[in-house]
């Protein structure tokens, strides 16, 4: 193995992505930075709209035709946009590899599993046809799956999704990539046969050294799979933390909101769920201020006015707002809301925070 | 159950649906899918419950089942003491204003081409002497689901997923039905709008006393809604009680699996790990049916089917060898 160079896995500066559409220039990602350290796991969390799968689409270079990114991005210390075409060739797909959502996609169904595993070996490792093949049923004992040898000569519909899953897993790893990007890895999957497929992604990032990205809807399960958590709404990063961090110590009210509706096995049945009042804005219009303020029970003035920017607190924690959670700001803009029984966007408080849309 | 029997069943005057040994087979080419298999379970007036399990174990098939759409291919389905399977269509077509059903897809459940008002109205216009129609009762229903009456004459398209679950339930409750089967209905949509149904149909359970059949494959919004819950396994019963006491106490292996898997849990004691591949619906495992996976399995699972038997006041598993109750 070559040396690595110091730095960093993954730098992202100031990214933003552009789509042009009929109706206008939607920006569905607006101005994302993070890096990820070499081995590190950063989960990104977002609902449906927030821009965390086109941030990964981003990361490894497969926007649609009518998306256009600037910013930077520096993989292993190389800027992509400083790649030559034959070196990208060889660099997407191989250092960078990514599993998408739904198994049955991402497989071609008339060709054989070993054919679709094989086709990347060949490709950018130049092997010939029987060291790929070896090189494949290895990749499939990897990923746990039995009789891999068998498995080579069948088609995608002859194995259940899980099983499919990991072949799409064993695929990404087949070039032994430093940096693995996972777009909801599990959310077509039952609870059992996620947990297996997140274990395995997992212990496979241990063993082979690699960085992840792990972009899922579900903070739990972002929890203890990744080192640190970024939330994103609306297209924007608002809050980054360690994992144990955020979920303990969360600054950013949507943070808060997020993980107040999620209904909680550890609560009674027919507990009171807290859903978020309202909808996403219109990234085609979006905003001044902050993207949250007009849901947000803390909203004040100057949310709808000044976009907060990324601050730093104690703790390497990251996040995008003027009147935190667990602040005394924070405190204070939500008792001012309270006795207003209203947000200065507008919303109204009750006792009971019923979102009709 | 992995098992069967019906001794879970109670003897309660206000038993609105009682499902007893329900078997739904469907032929296919290469053999018999048994989806369902004799499987029992009631209703109580006023009450959720809750059914549980992963993709193919029957809970779609089995709340299906009970409006006779498919028709059971044996077993008894009686709803207020009638037994629905042995209607006739006209007599069944009497019935079904009184079990609704909200489906997964809001989307695709609403017709693209028709206004809220409309589709939210037919069951009026097609039930002309039930209910009386009013402009006055579908406007009420629009606000109580949180639609604003001012776009009744909006198409589905101009609006959300959350809000269009919001029309599916207003369509449902027009007829003032007895019970509506809710077939994962929060499963598309995102946790924030999630929330906003789910109180929604606890509201509208109180305010129109509905009782509710709730599927989902996620366990803690089943455990938020239902009073008592039932997970299934291959088109088998495995273990039935109320709520909090499944959630705490979890005696069947399988379902103790489940709860192991919910991402972000804290698994307390030793977890069960389910190990291997659904076995085939066309030749399910004989005996209990969860046994190839089960950690606990003996011979005895392999010769003899477990029935359902009471572990502790109102909480029954088919299991024989179910986890000591803590």
């Amino acid at each position: 193995m070559t040396p690595e160079p110091a730095g960093p896995m993954l730098e992202v500066e100031n990214l933003v992505v552009d789509f042009a559409t009929p109706r206008g220039t939607l920006r569905a990602v607006d101005g994302v930075s993070f890096s990820l350290d070499k081995q590190e796991a950063i989960g990104i969390v977002g609902e449906s709209g927030s821009g965390k799968s086109v941030l990964a689409r981003a990361l490894i270079n497969i926007l649609a035709g009518n998306g256009t990114r600037t910013g930077t991005i520096r993989i292993g210390g190389r800027d992509i946009d400083q790649l030559t075409k034959t070196e990208r060739k060889h660099f997407f797909g191989v250092e960078v590899a990514m599993v998408f959502q739904d198994p049955m996609t991402s497989l071609n169904p008339v060709k054989r599993i070993g054919a679709q595993l094989t086709e990347s070996i060949r490709y950018h490792l130049g092997a010939s046809k029987a060291d790929a093949n070896n090189r494949a049923v290895e990749l499939l004992e990897q990923v746990h799956i039995p009789s891999a040898a068998r498995r080579l000569r069948q088609y995608p519909h002859e194995l259940s999704g899980g099983m499919r899953q990991r072949v799409v897993i064993a695929m990404a790893l087949a070039c032994e990539p430093k940096l693995l990007i996972a777009d909801e890895p599990t959310t077509a999957l039952d609870v059992t046969v996620q947990k297996t497929i997140l274990d395995l992604i997992d212990d496979l990032r241990r063993e082979q050294h690699m960085s992840l990205i792990l972009i899922t809807h579900d903070l739990g399960v972002a929890r203890g799979r990744a080192d640190r958590i970024g939330v994103m709404y609306a297209g924007r990063l608002l809050e980054q933390a360690a994992s144990e961090e955020i979920f303990t110590n969360m600054r950013h009210p949507y943070t808060e909101a997020l993980m107040q509706s999620i209904p909680d096995t550890s609560h009674p049945s027919h507990t009171r769920l807290q859903p978020i009042p309202g909808r996403p804005p219109d990234l085609l219009s979006p905003p001044i201020g902050c993207a949250f303020a007009s849901r947000c029970r803390y909203a004040q003035a100057d949310c709808i006015d000044i976009k907060p920017q990324l601050e730093l607190v104690p703790f390497d924690h990251l996040h995008a707002c003027h009147h935190p959670v667990g602040t005394s700001k924070g405190d204070q803009a939500l008792a001012t809301n309270l006795a207003a029984g209203e947000t200065a966007a507008g919303l109204v408080l009750d006792d009971e925070l019923e979102g009709v849309s | 159950m992995a098992g069967s029997g019906t001794a879970h069943l109670r003897d309660d005057p206000d038993v609105l649906i009682r499902v007893e040994n329900m078997v739904v087979e469907f032929s296919i080419p290469g053999g018999t899918v048994h989806a369902v298999s004799d499987v029992s379970f009631d209703l109580v007036e006023g009450e959720t419950l809750g059914i549980v399990g992963e993709s193919g174990c029957g809970k779609s098939t089995t709340a299906r089942a009970v409006i006779q759409l498919p028709k059971p291919t044996s077993g008894t389905v009686s709803y207020q003491g009638r037994d629905l399977t042995a209607l006739g269509n006209e007599e069944m077509r009497k019935i079904r204003p009184d079990v609704q059903m909200i489906f997964q897809d809001p989307i695709s459940s609403l017709n693209p081409r028709r206004t809220v008002h409309d589709i939210i109205s037919e069951g009026l216009r097609v039930w002309g002497g039930r209910g009386v129609w009013s402009e006055e009762r579908i406007e009420e229903l629009m606000e109580a689901v949180g639609i604003d009456p001012r776009y009744s004459e909006r198409k589905p398209h101009q609006f959300s997923g959350g809000q269009c679950q919001r029309i599916s339930i207003a369509r449902a409750l027009v007829l003032d039905p007895k019970v509506i089967i809710c077939d994962e209905p929060v499963s598309a949509l995102d946790v924030s709008v999630q929330a906003q149904i789910l109180n929604l149909l606890e509201d509208m359970k109180e305010r129109y006393g509905v009782s509710l059949i709730f599927i989902s494959h996620d366990l803690s919004v089943v455990k938020n809604v239902s009073d008592r819950v039932m997970v299934m396994y291959m088109g088998k019963v495995c273990e039935i009680a109320q709520s909090d006491e499944l959630f705490d106490h979890p005696v069947h292996h399988y379902t103790r699996a489940l709860m192991s898997a919910i991402p972000g849990a804290q698994v307390t004691g030793q977890a069960d790990l389910l190990e291997g591949e659904l076995p085939s619906a066309i030749e399910p495992p004989s005996g209990c049916r969860f046994r190839t996976r089960c950690p606990k399995a003996t011979e005895h699972c392999r010769v003899e089917e477990p029935q359902v038997r009471e572990v502790s006041p109102g909480h029954w598993v088919a299991c024989h060898f179910p986890h000591e109750r803590d």
